[in-house]
């Protein structure tokens, strides 16, 4: 019930780029998971303007209503399916499954704040089979 | 009479022990204090006591407080005003005396002793004053003489009245088998109805003997008679034997014979079971009242827990106990010497259920339990293991509007952790404390406690208990 009120604004942007792997938020890194899908990049973020995440940051303020999970892979051999896992403390909170495309990919996941979702959070980026390919881990304040 | 086998039964050898042991002292203090000032008024306040009881039962409420307030007072009346009475008491008597009965040797060879000496001394003329203390204090009648304390002889006896002695002109006390005092001042009597050829000597002998129990002896420079005075009276003794027996008497060891030793006997053991009879009604009535209910919340401890195991929940961390007992033990209870206490070493990981039974609870003796609530406990136990957790900062508060915290490293990034294998398995990060995001400069460096939750969790002791966190803001793209 809890998890289930929350609104879930996914969607899949197609376009391809070469980005830069700098990640900046506090993040766990598993580089051996998900055979030949590689993540380039994982970014916790307020906004995605020109297909490019905007004020990536590890601190959300609940007035800015929504927190975004950026993901790219290069490459992506095949088509197949990754996971965006939030989780508030150790509770889960949402499970979203996200579609990836060859050659080149990048997708992302968010959610929308409610008084009640402050306090530290995480994403796991995972693909079908549950493997790991990296925690990002935020907070939402006041 | 089922309830007196009922009360019978439920005796422990250390009620049996402390039983008799309370009943043998009164048993001394009746044998050491009898014939006393001081045994007359603890009589007084056992009846007083008894009035008290009876007041008590019927309601009689001033009385009961005006009876508490005496008795409360009695035992330091009785000390302060029989002092000296009981001291006598004390120091006549050896500890063989005190613990179990007067020694009739020793008593008999002073005796002997002192007979022997004051016939070679009324066969010499030699004047002599001897007093023989009873259960009365003497010490405030007399007017005190010269310390002496020499154990008895003939020869010292001898010396101390020889004319040309110092010390001659006065009267010895003996206690027990010493001589005390010489050249003691006696009160000497002012009776009309003494002959006239007593002089001085004879006059301070009846003075004592009417003021007190005490016997005293005294040899007549002139005639050499031996005058006894005692009870207010004088009285020539001519023959050795007769006098031993009266010394004999006054010492209590006296070979009495037929109905009188039968009678004093008799008095004793009735004395001996009564005493019994007392003691044991008092511990019952103290003991076994059972008229003061208590209820007491006592806190539930585990022992002989596994050590690679904890406690990771229980149903109640106290329990609440309904005892029974009289009001005085009930009154006395401290909250440490009852304990609910539950065997650990048979537990298994997971949850165990126990039944608080008599054997779990620890009570005073004297203490009935009448209820136990709850009546079961639950315990959860868990294996203990180490989980090497990520740490994550729990930031709160806010940044100004147009900054945004782009970088927080957190050093270490991981700790180690010790707990329940089955509370570890849930959890997946370690938070920090609470970090205000409000006092954030641009860039910085901070330190941060880690928060355990739940608090039966460790840090492992390889691994540190705070962390750094490195961070840097910036200003936010409209």
């Amino acid at each position: 019930m809890n998890y289930r009120t929350f609104m879930i604004l996914f969607s899949a942007i197609h376009f391809l780029l070469f980005l830069p792997s700098a990640v900046q938020s506090q993040s766990d890194t598993n580089e051996t998971a998900a055979g030949d899908v590689v993540l380039v990049q994982a970014q916790m973020c307020e906004d995605i303007q020109g297909q490019t995440p905007q004020n990536a940051t590890t601190v959300f303020s609940i007035e800015r209503r929504k927190a975004i999970c950026f993901t790219s892979f290069d490459p992506v051999p095949v088509e197949t399916v990754i996971y965006h896992h939030w989780f508030h403390r150790d509770r889960s909170s949402a499970r979203i499954k996200l579609s990836l495309k060859p050659p080149r990919w990048s997708t992302y996941s968010s959610i929308q704040f409610r008084a009640q979702d402050i306090g530290p959070w995480r994403v796991e980026i995972t693909d079908a089979n549950g493997q790991i390919f990296q925690i990002l881990r935020f907070s939402i304040t006041e | 009479m089922e309830k007196i086998i009922a009360l019978a039964a439920s005796l422990r050898w250390q009620d049996v022990i402390e039983i008799s042991l309370l009943s043998y002292i009164l048993f001394r203090f009746y044998v050491l204090f009898r014939g006393t000032n001081a045994f007359r008024v603890l009589i007084g306040l056992t009846i007083l006591w008894f009035f008290q009881q009876v007041a008590v039962s019927i309601g009689l409420t001033v009385t009961t407080g005006w009876s508490r307030q005496l008795l409360s007072w009695g035992p330091l009346i009785i000390i302060v005003i029989f002092r000296n009475e009981i001291r006598t008491v004390l120091q006549a008597s050896h500890i063989k005396a005190l613990l179990w009965d007067v020694s009739s040797k020793t008593v008999f060879s002073t005796i002997e002793i002192v007979v022997q000496s004051v016939q070679e001394m009324a066969a010499r003329k030699c004047g002599a004053l001897i007093v023989f203390p009873g259960k009365d204090d003497v010490e405030e009648l007399i007017q005190k003489g010269i310390s002496w304390k020499g154990d008895i002889s003939k020869e010292m006896i001898l010396s101390i009245f020889w004319p040309d002695n110092p010390v001659h002109d006065g009267a010895a006390i003996v206690q027990g088998d010493q001589i005390v005092q010489v050249s003691v001042i006696l009160p000497l009597s002012r009776r009309d109805d003494i002959p006239t050829y007593y002089g001085t000597r004879h006059r301070a002998a009846l003075g004592l003997a009417e003021v007190s129990d005490a016997l005293i002896l005294a040899v007549s420079e002139e005639r050499g008679d031996v005058v006894v005075a005692h009870d207010g009276k004088l009285k020539v003794i001519k023959q050795k034997r007769k006098l031993e027996q009266i010394l004999q008497e006054h010492k209590g060891v006296a070979s009495k014979k037929g109905r009188e030793l039968i009678k004093e006997k008799l008095m004793v053991a009735a004395a001996a079971l009564f005493c019994v009879i007392f003691i044991t009604g008092v511990w019952f009535s103290v003991s076994r009242g059972g008229d003061t209910l208590l209820t007491l919340e006592s806190p539930v401890v585990y022992l002989k827990r596994d050590p690679s195991m904890e406690i990771v929940q229980t149903s109640v961390n106290s329990v609440s106990l309904e005892l029974e007992g009289s009001g005085a033990l009930i009154k006395s209870i401290k909250p440490n010497q009852v304990q609910v206490k539950f065997d650990l070493s048979k537990a298994k990981a997971g949850p165990n259920s126990f039944t608080i039974t008599r054997e779990s609870i620890s009570l005073p003796p004297g203490i009935v339990l009448k209820r136990v609530t709850p009546t079961v406990v639950e315990v959860d136990l868990d294996v203990l293991i180490e989980k090497e957790l990520p740490v994550q900062i729990d930031w709160v508060g806010r940044l100004p509007d147009h900054f945004i915290l782009t970088e927080a490293e957190v050093e270490p990034e991981t700790v180690t952790v010790i707990g329940g294998k089955r509370i570890l398995e849930n959890i997946s990060t370690l938070y920090t404390e609470k970090v205000p995001l409000n006092n954030l400069e641009v860039q910085g460096t901070i330190t941060a406690n880690l928060a355990l939750t739940p608090a039966s969790l460790k840090i492992a002791p390889d691994s540190k208990e705070k962390v750094t966190i490195t961070y840097l803001t910036k200003l936010r793209n409209q």
